[in-house]
């Protein structure tokens, strides 16, 4: 069996890069949403859990380990939703929405995606490489 | 995959602003379509109401239009005794549609669905972007 500090799709700048690359979808999806009910009343924008958050509850050192198959991992390994409190204007009809402010994320989850796949792409041409291929 | 939904979502918003653009354009047109007979009633403002669905094959909120109702609103009345329409006193009764009113929904709804377009193009990016690695 491989050591996690030798494996390197387990404990690499590439294992971080998916799982980057895996909360940037589920943000996506939820500004998606956020914008697709843009004009429904009393809908309340959210977003995903900060990633840095992410990081913090399930580092690849502090995870437990499975050694049967009938072990479950704890929950929290993806993002979640969390309704936005900073909410800025709110509309008559309830719908707290800010199309410009919901434009400003999803540039940024555009550019961070653009980023994590650049570096998850060297990666592999590092070891496409060493390989000699 | 999330993207994938991301797609259907924005799909679904946009689908949610062309019938309410729709709508906006059937008040336009019925504008002065008044009753045939006197005291008929004329052509009564159509509105729309968004509402959030949870979609669950999807595991996502969609958005659809989830009623189509009537404004209920008085009909204005103009005076016009030789129209078929007329009451006794001579006052026809005209559609509660007024055009600054529907002019503003129509904005809106362009509004809204070009943000949902450019959400699309930008998930679509992505996923162009993540395909790319495979080459």
């Amino acid at each position: 069996m491989l050591d996690a500090g030798m494996d390197p799709t387990l404990n690499s700048p590439i294992a971080l890069a998916e799982r980057r690359l895996a909360w940037l979808d589920t943000r996506q999806r939820l500004l998606s949403q956020n914008v697709a009910n843009a004009d429904t009343p009393g809908y309340r924008p959210s977003d995903a859990t900060p990633f840095r958050e992410l990081l913090n509850r399930n580092r690849p050192n502090a995870a437990m380990r499975v050694t049967d198959p009938r072990h479950i991992l704890p929950a929290g390994a993806s993002a979640q939703a969390v309704q936005d409190r900073q909410v800025s204007d709110r509309a008559p009809n309830g719908n707290a929405v800010s199309l410009d402010e919901q434009a400003i994320r999803i540039a940024e989850t555009d550019q961070a995606h653009a980023l994590a796949m650049g570096l998850h792409r060297k990666y592999i041409g590092l070891f496409r490489a060493a390989l000699g291929r | 995959m999330d993207l994938d939904r991301a797609l259907t979502i924005s799909a679904a918003g946009m689908a949610a602003q062309s019938t309410r653009l729709r709508v906006v354009a059937e008040n336009i047109s019925n504008r002065d379509s008044t009753g045939q007979q006197p005291g008929a009633e004329p052509y009564r403002r159509k509105t729309v109401n968004f509402g959030s669905r949870v979609d669950r094959n999807l595991g996502a909120e969609t958005v659809r239009v989830s009623r189509i109702g009537r404004d209920q609103a008085a009909f204005p009345e103009r005076f016009e005794p030789n129209h078929p329409a007329a009451d006794a006193r001579g006052y026809v009764r005209t559609p509660n549609v007024d055009s600054m009113v529907e002019n503003m929904d129509m904005r809106e709804a362009n509004r809204s669905y070009s943000a949902n377009l450019a959400v699309l193009e930008t998930t679509r990016g992505m996923l162009m972007r993540a395909i790319e690695t495979l080459r």
